[in-house]
């Protein structure tokens, strides 16, 4: 009998078993096609989604690869359905094609008549194409490039897009590599990227995306829209491009609710540019300011719904997406593989983690139990209001001061949901808080003064999420959360995550009441930390003694 | 040809070694039930329409074309030969006419061996038989031969009688003018017949005016008073070519294929094996837990097919197929349940059939298959009326089904190993086999087809759409090999699971049964295949709670089946599920609930979906219900709380859902059904055969003793045999009929055809055919009898 690390269910999922000695190599054969669910210790679980395949048909893998990998690796049969539904999926991809066309701008081609024919009769279709050119060739309104590689990716035939790029605006970027090196992987991501000509490409909190956008930049050689989740974000890069390439800081422009600089490099805000006044969109002309040669969203798992609608018109521009989960709360995973690009480059945490490029982290949930008289308010409350009764208990301060105090000299965020008990945590463990309010010049100088040392210990709200460069954080405690957001659990573990001194391991803790919603979300948020090999431990508020000792 | 010839049918059969009439009797075995009397009933019997028309079902296209050329030849009635002694010194006035087998390798496109071994299945299936004039087909062949080319069936007009000398038709062929011979291929085409419109019929072919007048005058066009002109035979074999057909008949469809690993095809074939059984135990299982209910007229409702599907990761056609298959091995009847409506249940014999070793298993589901008539291919699709159609529905068969299974796989067999059909193209060229084979079956064929193949996919029959080598010998009737063979192709169980942190345990390949059975019990399944993943939610180890599992047992369980340390958060859900389980009781007469915890209680009062349970606070640590327990008891559990039963003397009661089971039906009882010894079915069937033989034979014996020669058949069937004897070799007799008045009349008649209890007959003395009511018929006998009628 075959004896392969690899097991094909009929559902479409493939589990890997990772201490197979050929499970390496399973990996990298099967990375281009299946989409990674999970990675707890010792089996991966693998799914092959339409997407996915599709994928692996942009990146030049064909149906015959896919099944010759899944029959080596298999260890048992691997089901004759399965195979023909591989075959039959991929096969979908590019029998339409986006051309340019000499005379008549952007056309839809297809190599199959038929479905030529049954996708100029579907009705989303329909108000984004022109004439008839002849039998295959259909015009293509060039504003309806990205609407329609959408549609047709919703109607199950999508479009293989040959259009190319504009080259854009030049403007010379280098790296300037004289005090660090570009990762490998960091390496990878940015060559798949150039080579596959747009695409997301997904990396964990800490691994450096932003080292990934500069070396696209550098290959692009050309003027830069950088899209960013938030002001301190924008800063972030702005320090970060300035110091890491031959940019210097008068080439680079900031466009916020504050600022508004085009420059050969401008980092925009996606808060900015949805900004509605009088129901228009009044900074979308920053998109034409200049001949952008590139465009960089990073948080591309937060892009908000009008910037996909805006990124719908900027098709014939290179896209890169930067994100360390393309989890979308919203299941719009379908928007970003057409407007942006299919995923260029993955990696497990795990495997960053093992190279060392970012930290261990020991993850623990503790457990309150709510007071009867709470508990009593609780059980009464409006479903509603019931997270947040149980989420905000006393009881968690508590449990908060006691682990501060069990890292001491180590740098600790508290990270919260709700502000009243924000500034219930801050006033009892003596601590600074930074909420929405918090003017973006004192956030500065709060997380100066932490990345230097100064202050050891902050209580952040929800706005320290993303992007907020805290390398020194040691511990994070969380007390509270947008209900059972995985992603968002994902990015908080994120900020912990740079690499330490010594090797150091990171501390993640979790507070949540027992018997409430609120241990129902945490699990559900913790699921996913487990499917990215994260195991975490369950304690009693009573028991820390014991599981720290 | 070695014999003279025989006078009729029967005495051809009565010549007949018993092994050649037992292959009769099993090839056309209408004839055998019930047992004919003797030789002369089984030969009438054989010449029945509806007897005819089966037979002729079973021949290829090969054999119907020869069949059909037979028909086209003349040849002399036992009355002519008796005349026509003129003919025997000079055969150069009867050159093509003998319908002897030299003459059929001349007209039927095909090889001389093809057409000799399909006139030997003709004789074998007695719709042709040698008479003293030649070979000659049954007379009720001609009016079974319907359809076109495709069907085997030239579309030719009968011969003249005698037929002209080849070289004159050839000659007055190459005469015609070309719109002349156009409009003759034309009419060849089209049937043979033509109406002559303004054409003059009496013309010499120097005077003919139109192309029409052309084929008349030159005799290539015959006119009939009163009805259309045709073309004779002999004019359209000239036509085309010399062969009844322009398309060789003989030239078999191949099948479109492409090379794969014998091993791979093997592989890829036990592992849906594998799959197909135990995804049948898993669903049965469910049924019996909670069964199904069973529609009024039979079948499975779309609804509980759809949620069967669901709950077991399936798709709709799959449970089809499988609860057919189940159905049809006796694993799963209906049974009234404790209200009396009729439900789904596993029998006992599905008790018996999941002990056995999977590929017994496996071997004894896909006999039933192989034979089975249903069509679960059919399920979800509308039948002509527009209803749905349900899976277990009694309609949902068609007798063909299983031939076609059989020819279809039959067909696989013949490919080498190794060699399998061909993406896309191999499923049309089965199709195009099968019609060849098969030709008068047009009906749902590709359909059947395309069923038979993807069912047999589904139950690893075949993989990567090749036979499996088990397979091939299960088709030869090797049971015990084939499931040998299969067995050293099937997955080893596995008896331990990792267990992870997420709170999955993922089992790294087919777990053994029992150890299945229970981390079903513990955990939700989330993906099954080779390997099967598992999730422990508070759910699942609530629901062991419920069955009596303590958490210490639940604790042990996980360290002994878990080959890694059982993960620290999923201790502490089995734990803190244990620790919630059981704060509420809930009383059983009552029904009260009861909890130390008031908190609890006062939760549970002031949930807002527990308005409807008509909760009521009678103590700080009691509640009442208004609703009935087994009502309460689940909506309690839908609200979260983990209540536990107890009894009236205050102790907890847990119990395990029973499995139901039914009894086996009769059929499928071991020695009955397919599960029993299926040899034992063949070897009655071989033994029912072969008394039917001695019976004739016996019948033949006593028809000797009686007094030789023809005697006047005065007896209803007797006269019905003489009758159809005489239509047979085309012989005169003389009958009396007694006709509307009460007259009796004797009349000489030329009998064509008895069917449906009317002879239809030439009468010599209106020169005419018309018909006579056979019971109205009081004697026959032949013509030359001298014996007057009585």
């Amino acid at each position: 009998m075959h004896d392969g690390p690899l097991i094909v269910q009929s559902d479409k999922t493939l589990l890997l078993e990772v201490d197979h000695e050929r499970a390496g190599e399973c990996r990298r054969a099967i990375a281009p096609f299946a989409e990674l669910e999970r990675s707890p210790e010792h089996i991966h679980t693998y799914r092959l989604t339409p997407l996915g395949l599709w994928n692996a048909r942009a990146a030049g893998h064909d149906a015959e690869q896919v099944v010759d990998t899944l029959l080596e690796f298999s260890r048992y049969a691997v089901p004759h359905a399965l195979l023909v539904d591989v075959a039959e999926t991929m096969a979908r991809y590019g029998r339409l094609r986006l051309e340019k066309h000499p005379t008549h701008g952007l056309v839809l081609v297809s190599s199959d008549r038929p479905v030529l024919e049954e996708v100029l009769r579907a009705k989303k279709i329909a108000g984004m194409i022109g004439d008839r050119i002849d039998d295959d060739t259909v015009v293509v309104h060039g504003s309806e490039r990205g609407n329609l590689k959408q549609a047709l990716l919703k109607i199950g035939w999508p479009a293989e897009d040959y259009a190319g790029y504009v080259d854009g605006e030049a403007h010379p970027i280098a790296l300037d590599q004289a005090e660090w090196h570009l990762r490998d992987y960091q390496r990878d991501a940015a060559e798949s990227f150039w080579h596959g000509g747009s695409g997301v490409v997904v990396l964990p909190c800490g691994a450096g995306k932003t080292l990934v956008g500069a070396a696209a930049m550098a290959h692009a050689q050309a003027t830069t829209l950088i899209l960013v989740t938030n002001t301190v974000s924008a800063r972030q890069w702005k320090d970060e491009l300035v110091r890491r390439t031959s940019l210097t800081a008068d080439e680079i422009g900031e466009y916020s609710g504050s600022v508004k600089e085009v420059r050969p490099v401008t980092i925009a805000t996606y808060q900015v540019m949805t900004t509605k006044r009088q129901g228009v969109y009044r900074h979308l002309e920053l998109l034409d300011a200049r001949d952008w040669g590139l465009i960089i969203y990073d948080e591309v798992h937060l892009l908000p719904a009008p910037i996909f609608r805006m990124t719908a018109d900027l098709q014939a521009r290179r896209r890169i997406g930067l994100t360390a989960t393309l989890v979308r709360e919203d299941g719009r995973e379908g928007d970003v593989f057409s407007l942006i690009g299919p995923k260029r480059y993955d990696a497990p945490w795990k495997d960053i983690e093992s190279q060392g490029w970012i930290a261990p982290a020991d993850c623990v949930e503790v457990r309150v139990t709510l007071p009867t008289d709470e508990r009593l308010v609780y059980a009464t409350a409006e479903p509603e209001e019931r997270y947040r009764l149980a989420s905000c208990t006393h009881q968690k301060i508590d449990v908060v001061k006691d682990l501060v105090a069990r890292h001491p000299g180590q740098p600790t965020l508290v990270i919260g949901q709700y502000l009243d008990q924000l500034d219930e945590l801050g006033l009892a463990l003596d601590a600074p808080v930074i909420k929405g309010d918090t003017t973006v010049k004192e956030r500065q100088r709060l997380f100066d003064a932490f990345r230097s040392g100064e202050v050891g210990l902050l209580v952040v709200s929800k706005v320290a999420n993303f992007s907020i460069d805290l390398p020194s954080a040691e511990v994070a405690i969380q007390v509270s959360g947008s209900f059972g957001s995985r992603q968002e659990e994902a990015q908080r573990l994120g900020r912990i995550l740079r690499p330490k001194s010594e090797g150091k391991t990171a501390h993640f803790y979790t507070v949540v009441s027992r018997d409430t919603v609120d241990a129902e979300f945490a699990q559900h948020r913790q699921r996913f930390l487990a499917e990215q090999g994260y195991a975490y431990r369950i304690v009693d508020s009573d028991g820390l003694d014991e599981l720290l000792a | 040809m070695a014999t003279q010839g025989f006078r009729s049918l029967a005495d051809q059969l009565r010549s007949w070694p018993d092994a050649r009439l037992s292959r009769l009797l099993s090839e056309r075995p209408d004839l055998a039930t019930p047992a004919p009397h003797d030789s002369a009933q089984l030969a009438s019997r054989a010449a029945t329409r509806s007897s005819i028309l089966r037979a002729l079902d079973q021949l290829t296209r090969a054999e119907l074309a020869v069949l059909d050329a037979l028909v086209l030849l003349p040849h002399e009635s036992a009355s002519g030969a008796a005349r026509g002694e003129r003919f025997r010194g000079d055969p150069e006035n009867y050159p093509t006419g003998r319908s002897s087998v030299d003459r059929l390798r001349e007209l039927v496109n095909a090889d001389a061996a093809a057409v000799d071994a399909a006139v030997e299945r003709l004789l074998d299936l007695a719709l042709a038989w040698e008479s003293t004039g030649g070979l000659r087909a049954l007379t009720g062949v001609a009016d079974g031969l319907t359809g076109g080319p495709e069907q085997g069936v030239s579309g030719l007009r009968p011969f003249t009688d005698p037929p002209p000398p080849a070289a004159a038709v050839a000659g007055s062929l190459a005469a015609l003018s070309e719109p002349a011979r156009a409009l003759l291929e034309h009419v060849v085409d089209a049937g043979g017949e033509a109406t002559t419109g303004s054409a003059r019929v009496t013309v010499l072919p120097e005077d003919a005016a139109t192309p029409a007048e052309e084929l008349l005058s030159r005799r290539l066009l015959v006119p009939r008073a009163g009805s259309p002109a045709v073309v004779p035979g002999e004019v359209g074999v000239a036509v085309r070519g010399g062969h009844t057909t322009a398309e060789p008949v003989d030239d078999v469809p191949s099948l479109a294929t492409s090379t794969r690993d014998a091993a791979q095809v093997d592989r890829t074939a036990a592992g849906a094996a594998f799959e197909a059984v135990r995804r049948l135990e898993l669903l049965l299982d469910r049924w019996g837990a909670s069964p199904p209910s069973a529609l009024r007229s039979g079948g499975l409702g779309v609804r509980d097919l759809r949620a069967t599907a669901t709950a077991l990761h399936l798709d709709e056609p799959t449970v089809a197929l499988l609860v057919e298959t189940a159905a049809g091995a006796g694993l799963v009847t209906t049974v009234a349940d404790g209200t009396g409506n009729p439900v789904w249940l596993p029998t006992d014999l599905f008790d018996a059939w999941v002990q056995r070793p999977t590929a017994e298993r496996w071997t004894s589901l896909v006999r039933v298959w192989l034979d089975s008539p249903r069509m679960p291919g059919l399920v979800g699709s509308r039948d002509p009326a527009g209803k749905t159609w349900n899976a277990l529905a009694p309609e949902l068969a068609a007798v063909h089904m299983p031939e076609t299974r059989r020819m279809t796989l039959g067909a696989l067999e013949q490919l080498p190993a190794g060699e399998v059909l061909a993406a896309g193209t191999g499923v049309p060229s089965v199709v195009a086999l099968l019609s060849w084979q098969r030709p008068r079956r047009p009906r749902l064929r590709a359909e059947q087809v395309l069923w038979s193949l993807t069912e047999a996919a589904m139950l690893g029959v075949t993989g990567l759409d090749g036979l499996a080598s088990y397979a091939r010998l299960l088709l030869t009737d090797d049971d015990a090999a084939a499931g040998k063979t299969l067995a050293a192709l099937l997955p080893q169980p596995v008896e331990h699971v990792l267990l992870q942190a997420d709170l999955t345990a993922v089992a790294p390949g087919p777990l053994e049964s029992a150890l299945a059975r229970k981390l079903q019990l513990l955990a939700e399944v989330e993906s099954r295949g080779g390997g099967a993943v598992y999730r422990f939610t508070p759910g699942s180890v609530r629901r062991a709670l419920d069955i009596g599992w303590t958490a210490t047992e639940l604790h042990e369980f996980l360290a002994s089946v878990s080959r890694t340390p059982v993960p620290q958060p999923l201790e502490y859900l089995v734990d803190d599920t244990a620790r919630t389980f059981g704060t509420i009781r809930v009383g059983h007469a009552e029904a009260y609930l009861r909890a130390d915890d008031e908190t609890a209680l006062t939760e549970l009062l002031h949930h807002p979906q527990a308005t409807a349970l008509g909760l009521r606070r009678l103590a700080p640590t009691v509640l009442t219900s208004t609703t009935p327990l087994d009502v309460l008891l689940p909506r309690l559990r839908d609200l979260g709380a983990a209540p536990v039963v107890e009894a009236a003397d205050g102790t907890v009661h847990v119990a395990r859902p029973d499995l139901r089971r039914a009894r086996t039906p009769r059929e499928h009882r071991p020695g009955h059904g397919p599960l029993g010894v299926d040899a034992a079915r063949s070897a009655r069937r071989t033994a029912a055969v072969a008394s039917v033989v001695t019976a004739i034979r016996a019948g033949d014996r006593a028809a000797a003793t009686r007094p030789a020669g023809p005697e006047p058949a005065s007896t209803p069937s007797g006269s019905l045999a003489a009758l159809r004897d005489a239509a047979e070799v085309g012989a005169v007799v003389v009958i009396s009929y007694v006709d509307n008045h009460g007259t009796r009349t004797e009349r000489v008649v030329e009998p064509v055809s008895v069917e449906g209890g009317v002879l239809t007959a030439h009468d010599h003395r209106t020169d005419d055919t018309r018909t006579f009511a056979v019971h109205r018929i009081t004697t026959v006998r032949p013509v030359d009898d001298p014996s007057p009628a009585p």
